[in-house]
């Protein structure tokens, strides 16, 4: 029940970014901002070229790199605090294209403070403290990882957390496991350039899911690997609202009973 | 010039050493003491063998075995921290006419097809400390098989002649990339087997699974990562280092036992005096209580065991070249974890995983492990120390242009010049070229010159090549204070 409240709240959150004119999507070459707030405090911005606004999109889990495009997705933010000089993008997801060169821009930090490293709240429990088992009873669950546009790496601090969610829960239902891959081959134009992932891709993130699956201890003949292409948006909280960006994911359906 | 001597606690357990000395030979048969004491002309490092001293004799690391009339313990002395200086190997040198099975043609010469006996053909390891590793080209798996590289590899130069030999160069009957590392040193196995957390965030991946066990290891072994258990590490060295390929199950038992219980840090200064006195937790005893394999950022913070010399009391009885040389080392243990800078084109930091390019953080961003400073997850990281542009000159060490057949590099582009391609010789991934396995930092100071290719000299030479690559911007102050810290670990 919890689930599907989450997923309707999600599927309202989708709704209201996909209508509102506070969701963002561009192709840009990043800036860093130097800031010093501590460790990981520098600043990350991009500016949407169409518009010609500048935005902070540091808090997305993969930071940029200074010489490579990146591809934005998301939401301005409600509240802003201009710590590093742009307008506040949350949530917001960054994907990086190789293929695409940047001039490296670093900029000072011109009087703007960054802000401190705060642990998020997705990460992975050490070994010698681990999360809690999940009680039962244990319902088929679904857990949809997301993952960057055109890559199958798991990207820290949100999607590996989600896969140790999804193994720990496997364990402990010892239920069968069927992770689909999905890959989203459809060309998208954003920024006057048409991006379209290889239908490969839906297949090695379904094979890195399983790695990961197993490796922590979920028996490998209880996973069952396919894989599919352009899926239909899934409004789901692990894509923070930003469902476009759940094209390009791996599902990982847990059964409750023992197969 | 080292002297040896035992502690105290080693005398009521009635075993003595030759007194002076520093180079323990095959078959010594002198037994190991639960406490070592090893004096320089600095101080003194001390070996913990927690739970007792132990008999050599007919003790497979201590015994020759195979071809080569080595040991373990040949390259893996006591008196330099459980490895081997560039200098205690000019001595032996010196002491043996350049007989010792230290020089075995194999690894301890530039090249086993040269003059053996010629200083000339050992120029590596008298000067830089630096065997020669054999790498199979192309790279093989766990399983022997050939793994296709997405990378060429060419020779530009090879002062050494070896990647060009008939007998032992690519073009040989069993084709071999020579390159030339450090030894590593043989203690504190449980910080180094330790894991912390499950996975790797730097290649978004669990952490790697042993195929012989099919448990779950730490990755943290070897300067290129191609072995994934101590067990298969002892008998890649036997082959490759002893000439001995019929290690027993027991030997094997045995020299983990050894390797599970030594511990080696820094006991005394010759100003600053004990490491474990006026509240400090230096010293080997530290590291053998204390649990492995914890994030400094969540508990202990890395080296804090100096935390109590930020405030000495006045009253504390010491010398005022003790405290000045006390709070120095405190001082270089917070600039260690508070100092930031960016960190900037360094594949497992910059990518592929997402932490940014370029990323403000410290010394402790990597060297994250509580009293040991090695990495949690494993350390397969590129600080270029072997790889142009950022590597310093090494003229000495063969260079190679890897030309990377799919994607370019991250950092390097598709065309890479290099020393040592490092984990990519155990990958044959381009995206690993120059990434070695981050070091433990106890017991330095008997074990120069460091990093992987013996780049630098001395401990100061570390710091200034950190503070050239990431352009950190030190005081004369802060490296002096990170000198002393190193020096005290």
């Amino acid at each position: 029940m919890q689930r599907i409240m989450a997923a309707l709240l999600a599927l309202l959150s989708f709704n209201s970014v996909a209508q509102a004119d506070d969701a963002v999507r561009f192709i840009s070459c990043p800036v860093y901002r130097d800031t010093d707030a501590g460790r990981k405090s520098g600043c990350w911005l991009a500016e949407e070229r169409e518009t010609g606004q500048r935005f902070d999109i540091t808090q997305s889990a993969t930071k940029p790199d200074w010489s490579m495009a990146v591809l934005v997705e998301g939401r301005i933010a409600q509240k802003q605090d201009n710590a590093c000089g742009a307008k506040v993008l949350e949530p917001v997801r960054v994907s990086i294209l190789p293929d695409q060169a940047c001039t490296r821009a670093v900029i000072p930090a011109e009087g703007f403070p960054g802000r401190r490293f705060v642990l998020p709240p997705r990460n992975i429990r050490p070994l010698y403290a681990p999360d809690p088992v999940p009680p039962p009873p244990y319902t088929d669950k679904l857990f949809p990882i997301p993952f960057d546009y055109g890559r199958d790496f798991v990207v820290y601090q949100q999607s590996d957390w989600m896969l140790v969610n999804a193994a720990t829960y496997a364990k402990a239902s010892g239920g069968g496991v069927v992770i689909t891959g999905y890959a989203e081959t459809e060309p998208m134009t954003l920024s006057g350039q048409t991006l379209s992932e290889p239908a490969s891709l839906a297949r090695s993130r379904a094979e890195m899911a399983r790695l990961w699956l197993v490796s922590l201890g979920v028996p490998a003949d209880r996973v069952r690997v396919e894989w599919r292409l352009n899926p239909a948006p899934l409004a789901d909280p692990a894509f923070d609202g930003l469902t476009e960006t759940s094209r390009r994911r791996v599902d990982i359906r847990v059964s409750g009973q023992t197969p | 010039m080292k002297r040896s001597f035992v502690s105290a606690l080693a005398l009521l357990a009635a075993f003595t050493l030759p007194a002076g000395a520093t180079w323990w030979s095959p078959g010594d048969g002198t037994p190991f003491p639960a406490q070592y004491d090893d004096a320089d002309a600095d101080g003194v490092t001390r070996l913990l063998l927690d739970g007792g001293p132990m008999e050599t004799k007919g003790h497979p690391f201590f015994e020759a075995k195979g071809t080569y009339g080595r040991a373990c313990v040949t390259c893996h002395q006591p008196s330099d921290g459980m490895s081997l200086s560039a200098e205690t190997a000019r001595i032996r040198w010196q002491e043996t006419a350049g007989k010792d099975p230290l020089f075995a043609a194999i690894d301890g010469a530039n090249c086993p097809d040269l003059a053996q006996g010629e200083r000339a053909s050992h120029s590596l390891l008298l000067d830089h400390g630096l065997f020669r590793i054999a790498r199979p080209w192309p790279p093989v798996d766990h399983d022997e098989q050939k793994i296709e590289p997405d990378f060429t590899l060419e020779v530009v130069r090879d002062p050494t002649g070896c990647n060009a030999s008939k007998v032992w160069g690519l073009s040989s009957p069993n084709p071999q990339v020579s390159v030339f590392r450090r030894p590593r040193p043989v203690a504190n196995f449980k910080y180094i087997l330790a894991m912390g957390f499950a996975i790797d965030p730097k290649v978004g991946k669990p952490l790697p699974i042993d195929p012989e066990t099919g448990k779950m290891v730490s990755g943290n072994l070897m300067a290129d990562r191609r072995v994934l258990s101590l067990e298969a590490q002892m008998r890649d060295a036997a082959h490759s280092h002893l000439g001995f390929d019929a290690l027993t199950a027991d030997d094997i038992k045995r020299i983990r036992d050894f390797e599970d219980r030594i511990f080696v840090a820094r006991q005394r200064d010759r100003v600053g005096g004990d490491l474990d006195d006026g509240g400090a937790k230096g010293g080997p005893e530290t590291l053998a209580r204390s649990q492995p394999g914890r994030l400094g950022s969540m508990g202990a913070a890395v080296f804090s065991e100096f935390a109590a010399w930020e405030k000495i009391p006045a009253d504390a009885g010491i010398t005022p070249e003790q405290r000045a040389w006390r709070e120095s080392v405190a001082r270089g243990a917070r600039v260690f974890r508070e100092k930031m800078f960016l960190i900037t084109d360094s594949a497992g930091i910059n990518s592929p995983v997402g932490f940014g390019n370029p990323v403000r953080n410290s010394c402790v961003f990597c060297h994250n492990m509580s009293q040991m400073g090695m990495d949690v997850a494993p350390g397969q990281v590129d600080l270029g120390t072997t790889t142009m542009p950022f590597a310093d000159p090494q003229p000495h060490l063969p260079l190679f242009r890897l030309t990377c057949k799919g994607p370019a590099h991250p950092h390097y582009g598709r065309v890479i010049h290099t020393h040592d391609p490092g984990y990519a010789l155990t990958t044959g991934r381009c995206e690993d070229v120059g990434k070695i396995t981050l070091q433990t930092l106890r017991g330095l100071t008997g074990r120069a010159p460091y990093f992987a290719s013996g780049s630098a000299p001395d401990l100061r030479a570390v710091i200034d090549y950190y503070d050239r690559r990431y352009n950190i911007g030190y005081t004369e102050q802060e490296k002096r204070d990170l000198v002393n810290l190193m020096g005290a670990l």
